[in-house]
């Protein structure tokens, strides 16, 4: 979080609540981000056309667009493909989770993530498109087998093909392949992944992180569930 | 009591309709029978007037006015119908009556009848006297004793003549008299024009003796005598005795002109004595009561036909609720020579009458008989009676009643059918509305909102409409409810994540010491309230994560191992027990969504067993299905709540303790059951103490 203010990144955020646009932007200025918060999609396309954030918090109800999120991402997306974007929404549901991340969303967030964590979220975003022009940190990689994981890059590889896990999927990974064969419970997980999620979305983290390995290896059978205590990684 | 009790009840009421009939049939009867008596007694009077014309073909010319007396020898004499043969029986003579006894100073037996044709007058003696005494050869009247019957004759011109008949072998005799001869002596001689047949009987002998009627005056004096001396009969001895009154030749044809089947007619002198009689009374006339006299012909043969067919005998069973009272009513007294009774009495003094009597002890058996004067010159000869049978009466009656009790009877079947199938209709139709009501609301809360016989525009459909709205609003609000959790926990995310985005916001930029408590309090009730909307909100994730639950074959038992051990570590203040087979339970579902309903389940265990309990989880396999029980120590399930334990937003708790509780967990735990095609059910344990909640899988 030590970033040079002369380099200061600029973060917008999109929300139609008052209370939380203020409270998310006084935070993340304090962690030293320049921040624009918009009300609606309107005043922030408007913004985006003069000149783009170098990372975008979006709600995904907008006023009265109940989606307008998910059409601002999609036209960000459409003006940069690189620009992280990240939903910070009430929503919950699963269906909205893929159908943001499926739309190019960086990360999926629920409002029930704390400041420190959010705030930890946007840095690891930073990091990741700031280690693409880093040289490589040996220590901030995993390998386990067919799996790497570089989580200065936050990017993962098995059997050397890419594999492309939202930010809460890589960290639960991670937190999984750091220590193999250990049971990680349910808490662990949403510490190492900075998120505060319930069960059944634990779980439907863990389905998407599993079928991402799937696309890539039909056979993947790494992460175990261990039922009533929690997850564990196998070599 | 039932609708279709009740609507029988009211159909049975109809059977006032027969009751009413039978009290207008009973009224209809005293009506018939007062037109009858006056029908009766008209025709009678009629009669009486046609007969008064011709009184000389009715009446004999000399009129006697002193009455007729039994005792002192008086003779009734019975017409008869055709001259009998002289032969010692009386069987043909046509005449039902007995022959009447005649007096004896000595208990000699005598029995006497006397009857007449057109030319002759018939006596029949019938004498009983085992010891027959012949008549000796030329016997002396006063020395010699033998059997024998003396008559002594009035003749026309008023002059005594004395006979008697005697013989020395039964047969046939002539009467024989005393004549007195020149010089005073007397001899025996016959008389051929008075015959008699003497035959001996049993215990004696019959006399059978015929009298030219040129011969008769208007008296005649019997007396039989045994050789004995013992002796019956009258002798002339009295100025009164011995006169004979005699039916009038003629008559009996002459009145059968008169008369209708079904009528008798009988004429009587003012003693009451018989002069005549024509008909039969009916269709139940007394047998033996027609042809006592000279009657003309069957006539009441042809009565019969009108009422035959109408003799039902399955037809006169209701008469006994109908029947008029007629114990009362004086008997018909049934004499062979003479009428007797009061409206007789009353037409012989003058006055037209009519009377019912009975002519048995059956109350049905009736007889109306109408009497009427027969005046000539100004003063009563003799009376006109009408004898009718009540069987017309009573065959009109029973008409009637047969047809009002068939369709009355009718009219109460149709009506006691109808009412009991609408009232069985009605009532099938309010038993499936109450049926569907029953289980309109199903045991998954779910509401089904069609009821039967909506479409009906009766009240019955009125009402399943109005069941309709009333469900369809429960079920409005049912599913209000049933959202409520997840719209709560939704909406008020928003207020709560502006409450802790400002706690944190408040803690970076650096609280003083002593804020740092209320902050931190103020941290933790934003946990508890987010773990309140997290429960809330938790039956519809999992309703949504089900929507997407992929289906994969795993291991139930070895699930149950690892939950079991997880739940050990997670609820150190309970014992857990697992009884699981070893071999491999291998089920196809969604394993996550097993785990939860298993952690619903142990959770809920966990709240009821009391500190150091043991929690039982059991993994069986019955037949087709796996059974997974939870079974805990503590408190047992009222009954009423275990049917419903598994409603989602349905909660028993008796003791409370800081966890929020909305009702969710063991709905959650069903709504997984059932996505796996399972149920899942609550009991108490057997042995008391405890419950048990079963999730049966089947094998899929």
């Amino acid at each position: 979080m030590g970033y040079d203010s002369a380099v200061k990144k600029s973060i917008a955020i999109v929300e139609d609540e008052p209370a939380l646009r203020e409270n998310y932007a006084a935070a993340l200025a304090r962690h030293g981000y320049q921040v624009k918060a918009y009300a609606n999609r309107k005043l922030a396309m408007q913004a985006f056309g003069t000149r783009l954030p170098d990372l975008a918090i979006i709600d995904i109800s907008l006023e009265d667009e109940a989606e307008g999120g998910f059409d601002l991402c999609r036209d960000l997306r459409a003006m940069s493909a690189e620009l992280p974007i990240i939903f910070l929404t009430a929503r919950d549901s699963e269906l909205d989770a893929v159908s943001g991340l499926r739309l190019g969303a960086d990360d999926f967030l629920t409002k029930d993530v704390s400041l420190p964590h959010l705030a930890a979220r946007v840095a690891a975003l930073f990091r990741r498109i700031d280690a693409l022009r880093l040289p490589q940190n040996a220590a901030d990689i995993v390998r386990r087998g067919a799996l790497v994981m570089d989580a200065g890059k936050m990017q993962t590889t098995w059997n050397g093909k890419p594999v492309t896990l939202s930010l809460t999927e890589f960290w639960i990974a991670h937190a999984l392949a750091l220590n193999p064969g250990h049971v990680k419970n349910r808490q662990q997980l949403m510490d190492a992944a900075n998120v505060v999620l319930d069960d059944s979305t634990i779980t439907s983290h863990i389905k998407r992180l599993r079928r991402k390995f799937l696309e890539v290896d039909p056979a993947f059978d790494a992460v175990q569930t261990v039922y009533g205590m929690g997850y564990r990684w196998v070599e | 009591m039932s609708i279709r009790l009740q609507l029988l009840i009211v159909a049975l009421t109809t059977l006032i309709l027969p009751w009413a009939g039978c009290q207008h049939a009973r009224e209809l009867e005293d009506a018939l029978r007062v037109a009858q008596e006056n029908a009766l007694e008209s025709t009678a009077d009629t009669i009486a007037l046609a007969l008064s014309a011709q009184s000389a073909r009715v009446f004999r010319a000399a009129e006697d006015p002193r009455p007729y007396v039994e005792e002192q020898g008086d003779l009734y004499v019975f017409a008869l119908r055709s001259p009998p043969l002289l032969d010692g029986y009386r069987e043909d003579w046509g005449v039902a009556a007995d022959p009447k006894r005649l007096p004896s100073p000595d208990g000699y037996g005598a029995r006497l009848q006397v009857g007449s044709t057109d030319r002759y007058l018939f006596l029949y003696l019938e004498v009983a006297d085992p010891h027959f005494a012949p008549e000796p050869a030329n016997p002396d009247l006063e020395k010699d004793r033998f059997d024998r019957v003396d008559i002594t004759l009035e003749q026309p011109d008023g002059s005594l003549e004395s006979y008697f008949f005697a013989t020395g072998a039964p047969g046939l005799i002539e009467a024989q008299r005393t004549v007195i001869q020149g010089g005073g002596t007397t001899r025996i001689a016959s008389e051929p024009r008075i015959q008699a047949y003497w035959l001996e009987s049993a215990g004696g002998y019959h006399l059978e003796a015929r009298v030219p009627l040129a011969l008769v005056g208007s008296r005649l004096w019997v007396e039989a005598r045994a050789a004995s001396g013992r002796k019956a009969g009258f002798a002339v001895d009295s100025a009164e005795g011995g006169r004979l009154f005699m039916a009038t030749s003629g008559l009996g044809e002459l009145l059968g002109t008169f008369i209708r089947a079904g009528t008798r007619v009988t004429v009587v002198d003012t003693n009451g004595l018989k002069l005549g009689t024509a008909g039969t009374p009916g269709v139940g006339g007394t047998p033996g009561a027609a042809g006592e006299l000279g009657t003309a012909g069957e006539l009441g043969a042809a009565g019969e036909l009108g009422a035959a067919g109408l003799d039902d005998a399955g037809g006169t069973w209701y008469r006994r609720f109908v029947t008029v009272d007629t114990s009362s009513w004086p008997m018909q007294t049934t004499l062979p020579d003479r009428m007797a009774g009061k409206s007789v009495f009353a037409a012989l003094a003058g006055r037209p009458a009519a009377e019912w009597l009975r002519t048995s002890g059956g109350a049905e058996d009736l007889m109306l008989l109408a009497a009427a004067p027969i005046a000539v010159d100004g003063r009563t000869r003799g009376a006109v009676v009408l004898e009718q049978s009540g069987d017309q009466l009573l065959d009109l009656r029973d008409r009637a009643l047969a047809h009002l009790f068939n369709l009355t009877l009718l009219a109460t079947a149709l009506a006691v059918l109808f009412a009991f199938s609408l009232a069985t209709f009605i009532s099938v139709r309010i038993g499936r509305l109450r049926s569907a009501a029953d289980s309109a609301v199903g045991n998954d809360g779910r509401i089904r909102l069609e009821m039967p016989e909506s479409r009906s525009a009766d009240e019955i459909g009125a009402l399943a409409r109005a069941f309709e709205r009333l469900l369809a609003r429960l079920d409005e609000h049912a599913r209000y409810l049933r959202t409520l959790g997840g719209k709560l926990s939704h909406e008020l995310r928003t207020p709560l994540t502006i409450v802790r985005s400002s706690l944190d916001n408040l803690e970076s930029e650096g609280a003083r010491g002593d804020q740092r408590g209320y902050l931190t309090r103020a941290r933790e009730g934003t946990l508890r309230l987010q773990s309140i909307l997290s429960a809330l909100g938790a039956a519809s994730r999992v309703e949504e994560s089900i929507q997407q639950a992929e289906r994969v074959s795993f291991d139930l038992a070895e699930l149950s191992r690892a939950a079991v051990a997880g739940y050990r570590d997670a609820f150190p203040g309970a014992r857990f027990v697992l009884e699981a087979p070893a071999d491999g339970c291998l089920l196809r579902g969604a394993p996550e969504l097993i785990a939860q309903m298993l952690d619903k389940l142990v959770e809920n265990a966990v709240d009821f067993t009391p500190p150091g309990g043991t929690i039982t989880v059991r993994l069986e396999r019955t037949g087709s299905n796996y059974e997974l029980s939870v079974e805990n120590d503590g408190p047992s399930i009222p009954d009423a709540m275990l049917g419903r334990l598994f409603e989602s937003l349905f909660e028993h708790r008796p003791g409370s303790d800081d966890k929020p509780h909305f009702g969710l967990g063991l709905y959650i735990a069903r709504l997984i059951a059932e996505f796996h095609d399972g149920r899942a059910l609550a009991a108490n344990r057997s042995g008391g103490g405890g419950a048990s909640f079963t999730v049966i899988l089947p094998l899929i």
